[in-house]
């Protein structure tokens, strides 16, 4: 189980990487989007490592931790409130700036 | 001792939160709302820090759940000073809104951002828990970042994209060093984590953690490997909120990092203090030398930052008592010095029709304003040093730990790039008070209140010439970081 949730969360975060160092800002903010996801299943996976049962239900054999899922529920909705800022702030500037490549959107930098 | 008063500061300014809200109609009541929840802030981090001082540190368990397994706030000494830092420069930034005549301070969101900030910054000093310690600083990045974003300035957005991509990837540094700590121990208090590191033991991933939470604190405080967003946010924000921005908020990332030398990972901290002392020592020259070759008045002060949190790095590297002690002192009276001077750069450059602080065009325009002008001076003497002000006091704690340190190349250093704040402050103050107008600029006869900005270099004259209650606070917090214990068992029950 614990290979499992090893492999999938490299993916994801070799996945996120690579899309956060796109030129499109949208798809940096998914590459974000992505970061966020595979730390959050390698949440998931600290609270599996001694059991991987549901907790509280009566289920027979070693249940898994509850807090982390709580956690995760927290960090789950900053990431949604986080990106749905980011992907606004890119639509206003797509207007304001009239291109979503971050190699154009460089006015401070001249 | 379950003291609610310790609620108060993080209470206080998220009930403004849904008040100003309510109140969205009407931008005047909204400012004057807002202006009241930051006093009774200011008030109750006052009474919390009089309860630290009579009764040691004070310990509120949120729903009454004991720590370890519920949440509990926790403040000694080092953040209920930190916390009336916050709250006193936070008041000040409200008082400054109230007075101010920028464009977007009026739209109904504004005033509600500014004291999200205050309650993120608050609860990530008060907090005693570190997934907690994780939402409240992004609370307040989400907040300072919607506030750049409706900045006056049309560039304020390219600036916020950037900044809140940067401070994201911050935050899941962050996150996954909580969970790698929560991994290998089991708790996320930091009384407990402190107390399950002091045994010695080091499962594969604590030391990893202790990395990942170093660069977020880093990356918070715009420390030199990450600082590149900092100038472009710092720059483009309102007056009001680029005053909090660089005074207050990359104040988290210290605390931190001092929490992090001091209460967890006291074995380790030994080479990440020799990594700190060798990035404060790049700060102090980036940023000094950073400043002279800007040509905009905010822009100078948003590099001089660096410089400052360099000389507050430094301190925290040496980590002696009297160091830790200079280094609380420095970000104390930094926090007031560097929010007034933004204020009056700001409130001059409120009077110009483009708002822009830029050299070029602000050129001559305090050449009138004789007040502004005097307290502008003070504040550029008190940032580099000069007595009887309160940087002075800070320089001077500064040497004094560094010798006591005995590092005595850092302290050459650490004096040298002293004089590069001097040389810049003085350029600049010349420049905007002195200097003849090139040709006929048109400016306003009137501009942003001076209130705010006035009572902090006040605070600033009188923490300079009366300094021995700051600095007696600051000595008697360095002593009890270098007993952890008291904070843990406060905190855990002996």
């Amino acid at each position: 189980m614990n290979a499992i949730f090893a492999i999938v969360t490299g993916i994801l975060f070799g996945l996120g990487v690579y899309l956060l160092l796109r030129r499109d800002l949208v798809k940096t903010a998914m590459g974000y989007y992505v970061l966020f996801t595979a730390i959050n299943l390698f949440f998931l996976a600290v609270g599996v490592f001694n059991g991987e049962v549901a907790p509280y239900v009566g289920e027979q054999g070693q249940p898994s931790d509850p807090l982390v899922q709580a956690l995760l529920l927290t960090a789950i909705v900053i990431s949604f409130g986080t990106y749905a800022l980011l992907l606004g702030m890119i639509n206003v500037a797509s207007r304001r700036f009239g291109t979503i490549d971050s190699d154009d959107v460089d006015h401070l930098r001249r | 001792m379950n003291n609610v008063a310790v609620l108060g500061p993080i209470f206080f300014p998220f009930a403004g939160v849904i008040a100003c809200l309510l109140l969205a109609r009407s931008n005047r009541i909204q400012r004057f709302v807002g202006l009241a929840a930051m006093i009774a802030a200011w008030l109750s981090s006052l009474v919390v820090l009089a309860a630290v001082f009579d009764q040691g540190v004070q310990v509120y368990r949120v729903g009454g759940y004991s720590p370890p397994y519920g949440i509990a706030l926790a403040v000694d000494l080092l953040n209920g000073l930190f916390g009336v830092m916050t709250s006193t420069v936070m008041t000040a930034g409200a008082l400054y809104v109230v007075g101010s005549k920028d464009k977007c301070a009026n739209y109904p969101a504004f005033m509600p951002l500014m004291l999200g900030m205050a309650t993120g910054l608050a609860g990530a000093f008060y907090t005693g828990d570190i997934f907690t310690l994780f939402v409240f600083v992004e609370v307040m990045v989400m907040s300072s970042v919607g506030l750049t974003a409706i900045s006056d300035n049309k560039l304020g957005l390219e600036a916020a994209i950037k900044y809140l991509l940067i401070s994201a990837l911050g935050s899941l540094f962050l996150l996954l060093g909580v969970g790698a700590i929560y991994a290998s121990f089991g708790t996320l208090n930091l009384a407990d984590i402190a107390r399950a590191l002091e045994t010695g033991e080091r499962p594969l991933l604590a030391q990893h953690a202790a990395l990942m939470l170093m660069c977020a604190f880093l990356l918070k405080s715009a420390v030199f490997p990450f600082h590149f967003w900092q100038p472009d946010f710092h720059t483009t924000s309102p007056t009001a909120v680029s005053a909090m921005l660089s005074s207050v908020v990359v104040k988290v990332g210290v605390y931190g990092l001092i929490r992090l030398t001091t209460l967890l990972f006291i074995p380790e901290s030994q080479i990440l203090r020799l990594a700190l002392l060798a990035l404060g020592i790049i700060g102090i020259f980036f940023g000094g030398l950073g400043a002279f070759r800007t040509h905009d008045a905010k822009r100078m002060l948003a590099y001089s930052t660096f410089g400052q949190i360099g000389f507050i790095l430094v301190g925290i590297g040496w980590g002696t008592p009297l160091a830790l002690a200079a280094a609380i002192i420095y970000a104390m009276n930094h926090a007031l010095i560097k929010s007034a001077l933004l204020m009056l750069t700001g409130a001059v450059a409120s009077r110009l029709t483009s708002k822009s602080a830029a050299l070029a065009q602000l050129q001559g325009v305090g050449k009138e304003m004789k007040g502004v002008s005097l307290l502008y001076f003070v504040g550029g003497l008190a940032l580099s040093g000069v007595p009887p002000l309160n940087g002075f006091i800070s320089k001077l704690a500064l040497v004094q730990g560094g010798i006591g340190a005995e590092s005595w190349i850092a302290l050459g250093l650490a004096v040298g790039g002293g004089i590069l704040t001097l040389m810049y402050m003085m350029r600049t103050w010349q420049h905007v008070f002195h200097a003849e107008p090139e040709d006929v600029v048109n400016f306003r006869p009137y501009g942003d209140s001076l209130i705010a900005p006035a009572i902090l270099i006040g605070l600033c004259v009188v923490l300079g010439v009366y300094a021995t209650p700051l600095v007696s606070a600051a000595q008697m917090a360095a002593a009890q970081l270098g007993e952890p214990n008291l904070y843990i068992t406060a905190v855990l029950g002996p």
